[in-house]
């Protein structure tokens, strides 16, 4: 019966113990996670203000961001420019970038796993641009 | 001395049980005690990671929205729940310059109500 209280008491404590721990590491996790898609956030705003200056067929197709996270953020970019018509049936130039953000640990950032992954168009096409928009951003993970 | 066939404690017996299951009674409530002020710690993690995702969204959706048709300046409107405190874009911040490379981070601050800080930078850009 001794044996069998000690037991229980050890039992109780360690849960307890247990159930304290997970709650700080949890509280930990949640930091970094948050982190990390703002310093991925970041990134993209960041490629975003470069690529307005570039035409449609970017001289560069990527930065590196460690700006916010101190690992770092690396943003890999694709454009395409079709030409698409409006309601009113004029056709022009629509440029469309896909960024997306990963950890910079990666050579290039596969958009499968990527961290956030945005769709931009930028008006005009080409010259200076005075629009952008956000088409979809999603944060995968 | 305890004669043949008695059966029952002796006095020392007894308070020595007494003695052992205050204690271990003891510990539980304390152990009780710590954890039950670790999920409160826990739980006002969580609000707090809450108004900082929250207060990060209303500063940029501020820059988003007042950074249009040539306005120079952005005011985030943001109400923080009772007892948290945040600080991040002063009121009438100047808008982000749209070629200027690379973006500011800006540093938001979230404190919750047992004083705990939690800090985080963001980028903003005119749209």
């Amino acid at each position: 019966m001794a044996i069998g209280f000690v037991l229980m008491v050890g039992a109780i404590g360690a849960g307890l113990a247990g159930l304290a721990t997970t709650g700080l590491n949890s509280r930990n996790n949640l930091e970094t996670v948050r982190n990390r898609e703002y310093a991925a956030d970041g990134a993209i705003e960041e490629a975003i203000t470069q690529v307005r200056g570039y035409a449609c067929t970017p001289a560069i197709t990527s930065l590196v961001d460690t700006s916010i996270d101190s690992t770092g953020i690396r943003v890999d970019w694709s454009s395409t420019c079709p030409f698409v018509t409006a309601s009113d049936e004029t056709r022009y130039l629509q440029r469309n970038v896909i960024f997306s953000a990963c950890e910079s640990t990666v050579a290039v950032c596969d958009p499968t796993k990527a961290i956030i992954q945005a769709q931009v168009n930028f008006e005009p096409a080409t010259g200076a641009v005075t629009k952008t928009f956000i088409q979809s951003w999603s944060v995968k993970r | 001395m305890r004669a043949r066939g008695d059966v029952g404690e002796t006095l020392i017996e007894v308070l020595f049980t007494i003695v052992i299951v205050s204690l271990t009674v003891a510990s539980l409530l304390s152990s009780l005690g710590t954890v039950s002020r670790a999920g409160a710690a826990h739980r006002s993690g969580v609000q707090a990671d809450v108004v900082m995702r929250n207060y990060a969204e209303a500063t940029k959706a501020a820059v988003q929205q007042q950074c249009v048709g040539g306005a120079s300046t952005f005011t985030v409107v943001y109400q923080q729940p009772d007892g948290f405190a945040v600080t991040g874009a002063a009121t009438g911040s100047a808008c982000p310059i749209t070629t200027a490379v690379p973006l500011t981070p800006l540093q938001l601050k979230v404190t919750d109500p047992q004083g705990r800080q939690l800090t985080m930078f963001i980028k903003l850009r005119t749209p």
